[in-house]
This record gives structure tokens, sequence and C-alpha cells, in this order.
């Protein structure tokens, strides 16, 4: 989901690194300095609203010097236990969500745990109980139910975004069913325009067959596949990789997916050549910002009660700040009714804010539409977050089935296998 | 008596003398490279996460390794890899060398030579993450080659380049010959640069053409440089890392994954740190014994050359 950045991050790693030790923020660890960190950009939706707060907390605490750092995405995918570990370890900092990051590092005792502090606080009543799962981990690190070790303030989910003008010169609707979707799609095909932009050379591609394996998956085989309770029921996913080489042979998605990046999928989209995308709110903002030539908007993937989506990465406290009271009020903060408005109006999906106060389009649309998820027990969370490592083995296999070199049932067959090895590594 | 004493004092001497520019080497060695690598050989005989307490495992790593078709997947590919950055490089930089030295040097002067000679190396300055970004823009289906091909009506031609299992190991090869390429070249030519030019000159006065000057001045002569860029190259291309990572991360579905990318990826993704380390021991091993190969041939052809 977040792995558009990757390249990024891996350019930015060593830049970052080195910005770290030059003493962009690296102020003493004397007693009034707060150290925070968080990997989201500046003109995010969460940038935008988090620096915000720390205007806000400076303005209650004049005398503290908040020493933030921009970290990226991959640096603590990477490296984020071992920073843990280290006596170099902030007192806040953003965190990934899911077992393989923030469920190991609360296993090995690196995060405080936030139970009491959440319940004092009154962010256990903020939050919803569902909106908490990626929040609590057991002592294998995995998520969905033990103490609160981290605290989430937006979401983020799947769903298809499509071009208002090009559907309008053809004369569609925005489908209901799957059906209506698949008659929508026959309409462009039968004007020479692929329907879905996709890019198997990365992560979106995985989004989009798992929007099809949600179409056929309960709730139970969500919460099953996630917390790696059983070896895979593998119906839902061959099902959704039957269809997916279906849709590549009626030409709704393309063979040469498997050579594109996310970052084509997104100008082909902006550039008016693909009336459609699959993909995650995190491209909301850029969307707002970079289209200017044509109207477009969102809707949940047609027919399916449960998508890709979740709760958005966590506040953690490392087990080794020092000031964990001010971790704390910086959280209140980013809760707050005020924050979470500017985080929405931002272009962002606030998980706490008052609807009245959303006016900006971009962010209320995708808000509406979390709520609609969230409401229905629809947030399936992401195809790859059962096992550390899995996300390259979707990646490569959805790539290989787009590319056709394998067969639905080798696809299950080859995803099972590492599945099925850390289910019982697990247990 | 007096010859004996003098003689191991002497040779003691000349040990200390050189001992203070040895060391900071030494050290850097140490630190560097030989300490971490024993520690990784131990860790490679347990399993751990990277944080928390490793447990010993034994052989186990070991004994799944050689079980794991993506690890063999991997060593395949580094023959292309060894193919791509050491063969092709060397031949073809021995080739355009002798061209630019003895055909473009002479006829349109030192600076068209030596101005070519900067075309073929510039991809060695630039940073690989950023030639591997600009690869990727190129060989996308959307980029830059497709739309010159079909904008040639050459569509037959274009291809889905690093997405397509048949061409993503071919093209990563050719950004590596292209990445590889000026690093042969310069040291070729700088060698050329050595050899007497009588020796070209007395050849050609006996009618030599110039395919057999190559083939029996310009390839025997060279053959200290062609030993020390065959060398470093091909240990380049066991380790080779960075335009797997940037160009396909390893895709699609492993047709281009290699040793150290298969590493990084239990490393770091998988958080079976053990596993990793199983698995750059042996990567390691290989490149060792492969150095050592070369070297024990190099030494034995110039001790025949002596």
């Amino acid at each position: 989901m977040i792995a558009k950045k990757r390249l990024t991050a891996a350019l930015a790693l060593s830049l970052a690194l080195a910005a770290g030790s030059h003493g962009v923020a690296r102020a003493d660890d004397s007693d009034k300095t707060f150290k925070i960190w968080w990997y989201e950009t500046p003109d995010s939706a969460m940038g935008i609203a988090w620096n915000k707060a720390i205007e806000e907390f400076k303005a209650k605490h004049p005398d503290v010097t908040i020493a933030f750092e921009q970290k990226s995405w991959d640096q603590i995918e990477k490296a984020g236990s071992l920073i843990l570990n280290s006596g170099e370890a902030p007192d806040l900092l953003e965190y990934n969500k899911g077992n393989a990051i923030a469920g190991l590092a609360a296993s090995q005792g690196l995060l405080t745990d936030l139970t009491d502090v959440a319940a004092e606080r009154g962010w256990d009543k903020t939050l919803t109980s569902s909106e908490l799962l990626l929040s609590r981990y057991d002592d294998r690190g995995i998520f969905g139910t033990g103490p609160i070790w981290g605290i989430p303030d937006y979401g983020e989910f799947v769903a298809v975004y499509y071009n208002k003008n090009m559907f309008k010169d053809l004369g569609l609707e925005v489908p209901k069913t799957l059906a209506e979707f698949e008659k929508v799609m026959d309409a462009f095909v039968a004007k020479g325009i692929t329907p879905i932009a996709t890019a198997a050379n990365d992560y979106p591609a995985q989004h989009l067959l798992t929007e099809l394996a949600l179409s056929k998956a309960t709730p139970e085989w969500v919460q099953s596949y996630q917390g790696l309770k059983a070896p895979l029921d593998p119906a839902p996913y061959l099902y959704g990789a039957q269809t997916l080489q279906d849709w590549v042979k009626k030409g709704y998605v393309s063979k040469d997916a498997t050579g594109l990046k996310a970052t084509d999928m997104e100008t082909l989209f902006e550039t008016g050549k693909a009336p459609m995308v699959v993909s995650g709110t995190w491209f909301g903002g850029g969307f707002k910002s970079k289209i200017k030539d044509f109207e477009w908007g969102q809707f949940l993937f047609p027919g399916n009660t449960i998508s890709s989506g979740s709760t958005g990465n966590i506040w953690v406290v490392p087990k080794s700040a020092k000031h964990k009271d001010w971790a704390y009020e910086f959280i209140d903060i980013t809760l707050s009714k005020d924050n979470q408005a500017l985080l929405g109006n931002s272009g962002g999906v606030p998980v706490a804010a008052d609807p009245a106060s959303l006016t900006d389009p971009v962010g209320l649309m995708m808000t509406e539409n979390f709520k609609v998820l969230a409401d229905r027990n629809g947030l399936g969370f992401y195809p790859d977050w059962p096992a550390p490592g899995f996300y390259e083995v979707m990646l490569q296999k959805t790539q290989a089935l787009i590319g056709g070199t394998i067969t639905p049932e080798e696809f299950v067959e080859q995803i099972s296998g590492p599945y099925n090895e850390a289910q019982a590594e697990a247990n | 008596m007096a010859s004996t004493v003098d003689r191991p004092s002497g040779r003691a001497g000349l040990n200390l003398g050189y001992l203070p520019y040895l060391l900071p080497g030494a050290i850097g060695f140490f630190v560097v490279v030989l300490i971490p690598f024993l520690m990784n050989i131990a860790v490679s005989f347990t399993r751990w996460k990277g944080i928390g307490v490793p447990k010993f495992i034994g052989l186990e790593n070991y004994l799944k390794l050689f079980q794991d078709k993506t690890f063999w997947a991997a060593f395949e590919h580094s023959v292309a890899c060894v193919i791509a950055m050491a063969l092709i490089p060397t031949a073809l930089g021995l080739f355009l060398g002798a061209v630019l030295f003895d055909y473009i040097g002479p006829r349109f002067g030192p600076r068209a030579s030596s101005g070519l000679r900067a075309a073929f190396y510039l991809p060695q300055i630039l940073p690989v993450a950023v030639a591997g970004v600009l690869w990727g823009w190129i060989l996308s289906p959307i980029g830059v080659l497709n739309t010159i091909l079909d904008g040639l009506g050459l569509h037959a031609l274009s291809q889905n380049w690093l997405g397509d299992p048949a061409t993503a190991l071919l093209a990563v090869m050719f950004v590596m010959v292209w990445l590889q390429l000026g690093y042969a070249l310069v040291v070729f030519m700088a060698g050329l640069a050595r050899v007497d030019p009588a020796l070209y000159e007395a050849a050609e006065l006996d009618g030599a053409p110039w395919l057999s000057r190559f083939r029996h001045i310009t390839i025997p002569m060279l053959k200290p440089e062609i030993f020390v860029v065959g060398l470093t190259t091909t240990i380049a291309a066991l380790k080779v890392f960075a335009p797997v990572y940037v160009l396909t991360s390893g895709g699609p579905d492993n047709a281009t994954t290699v040793p150290s990318y298969f590493a990084y990826y239990h490393f770091f993704t998988t958080n079976r740190v053990g596993y990793g380390a199983a698995i750059t021991t042996v990567q390691t091993l290989i490149t060792i014994v492969l150095g050592l190969v070369f070297l024990r041939v190099q030494r034995k052809q110039t001790e025949g050359a002596n």
C-alpha cells in the first residue's frame, strides 16, 4: 500500500540518515527536548495536520524544544526495530502497523503498553473497537487482540477512482454490482480503451486481485486470514485469480501492467489515458492537486461488502522514551476535532472528525466512503499483512498471473506455501 | 655467522617498516569486513528475527537453502550477470578500446577519442539508483523505447521489456553492460598507451591487417589489464544488487532475482535474518573461491609470460 514510496524511500534513506546526524533537529537529549518522528510528507494531509499539531504543542509548552525528524516509510520498515532497540529512539513516532513491524516490536517489548493511557485519555472511546484492531498485538505479535500498543488517527482504503468526463462521454453510470462494472468496462473496450490501469511491478495489482477475492470473502475469512488462525482457505483467492486472468483476456486490464509501477498507473489516470484505477486513498491528495483537465470521483468496489482498508499507521511510544507524557499529549492533539477536521480538509481520511466540519470535497468523499466501509465491518485489511515477506510473494505471483505465466490454480498453490509455513511457525 | 644474524634482523626491519602502511587497511578490513563476516556466519546457524535472542538451530538454514528453488534460480541469474557485467564488457571494451585507440584517435584526433571514451564512462559516474530509474522509464511498456518503436511503425518490436519473464533478464543484462562497459574501456585504453607503438608499426609494415594486430599484439599485451578487469567485474557481478533492486525488484515472478537481492529480502522483509545470513555466507564462499581461481590462473599466465 505504501510501497509506492519504495524507490524514493531507498534514495531518501541515506539522505535522511545523513541529515539525522547533521543536526537538523538533533538537539541534545536534555530534559526540555521532545523528539518526534514521522514519515508522512509535509504536503500530505497527515503532514499538514501534524505540523499544525506541533504548532499547538509549542504554544502550550513554550519552554520545550521540539526535535522533529522526517523519516521514510521504508526506513522504519527496514530498520524500525533496530532504532527502537537502540538508545536513539524518539519519544513518539509514526510506526508501520501490521504483524511484521508493529507486532514484532510489541512482542519484543520495545513499545510502551498504552492500554491504561488510552482508557484514561478516552482514546478507546474516540476510536471504535474495530479501529483499534491494528493497535492491539498479542505476545506472538499478531494483531487483533492483546494490549493497545499504538494509536491511529487516519484511515485508508482501496476503491475505484474514475474519470467522470470519460464516463459521461459514453453515457455510463457508476456501477453498483460486478455485472454492471463489467458492462461499463465492455463499453470502454469497445472504444479501444483499456478501462482499468494497474501496475503489477508494484502493489496496485495485488489490491485489484484482493478486491476480487474479497467479493467472495466473509468477515470470518478475513479474520482467519489476517490472524493466521488456520491454513489458507484458498477459495476466494482462486475466484479472484480466475476473474483477474479473465479480465486480462477481455481487455479490462492490460498484460503490460506487469512492467508498470504505481507511478505509471497514476500518470495514466492523471493524463486521461485510463478511465479507472483501483487503488488506495493515499492517491486522493495527489489527484486533487494534479488533475485540472477533467472531473474525477471515487466509488467503492462494486458489489463488495468488504474492501482492503484499515486505520492508518500508528503513533507508538518507545519503551525507552524519555517524555511519555508529552507523547500522550501530542496524540491527544492529533485526535482533537480541530486537527481531525484539518486532516480531512487537506484531502485525508480522518477517523475522529465531525463530518459537519469537513468542507473539502475530496476529504469529504473519502471520509464518507470510509465510514460506509467501517460501519458495515467492511475493512478487509491488506493482503500482504499476515506474514513478514508476504508482500513480495503476493507481488511476484500477481505479476505472473497477469502475465499469464501461471494458472489461477498455481497462483493459489504458490501463495499457500509461504502462508501455511508462516501460519505453522506462528502457532 | 654475522650474515645469518643480519638477514633475519634485516627481514624483520623490512616487515616493521611496512607495518604502519598496512595498519589502516588492516583495521578497516577487520572492523568492516572480517568481524561482521564472522558474525554473519554465526547468525547463519540461528533462527533470529533481527531483535530478541537468536536461537541456535545448527545447519537447518543451510539444509533449507539447498532445497530452495528460488535460491538456485538466483545463482543461475548470477551466471547471466557474469556474462553481462564481466564477459561482454571485457570483450566489447577490449574491442572498442582498440578501435578508439587505433582508428578513431589517429584519424579523428585525440579529442574525438577521449570524448567517446568519456561518453562510454559516463554510466560509471551516475549513481546506479538514478540510472535504474532512467532505464525504468525507457523500458516501461509506456516508456521511451516503446514510444519510439511505435512512432517508427515498428509495433511488432515493442515489448513489455521488464514485465515479461522472457525479456526481463535480458533487459537487466543490457543495462548492466551499459553500466560496466566504460570501466573496462578506460582500463584497456590506459593499457594500450603502455604498449610500445613499434610493435604495431612493425606488424603494419609486415602487412598484418588490423584484426591480426588486435589478436596477436593487443590482446597478449593487455593480459594483465584483462585479468584485473575480469576479476573485478566478475566479483561485482556475483554481488550485484542495485540494478536488480531498482529495475525489477527480482521480478517478474523471480525471473531476475539474484543472491544479494534474495538475501536482502530475507534480512529485511521476512525477518528471517538467520536464513539471510546463510545465503550471504554461501554467496561469499562462492565469490572467494572464484576470486582465488582467477588469481591462480592469472599468476600462472604471468609466470608463463615471464
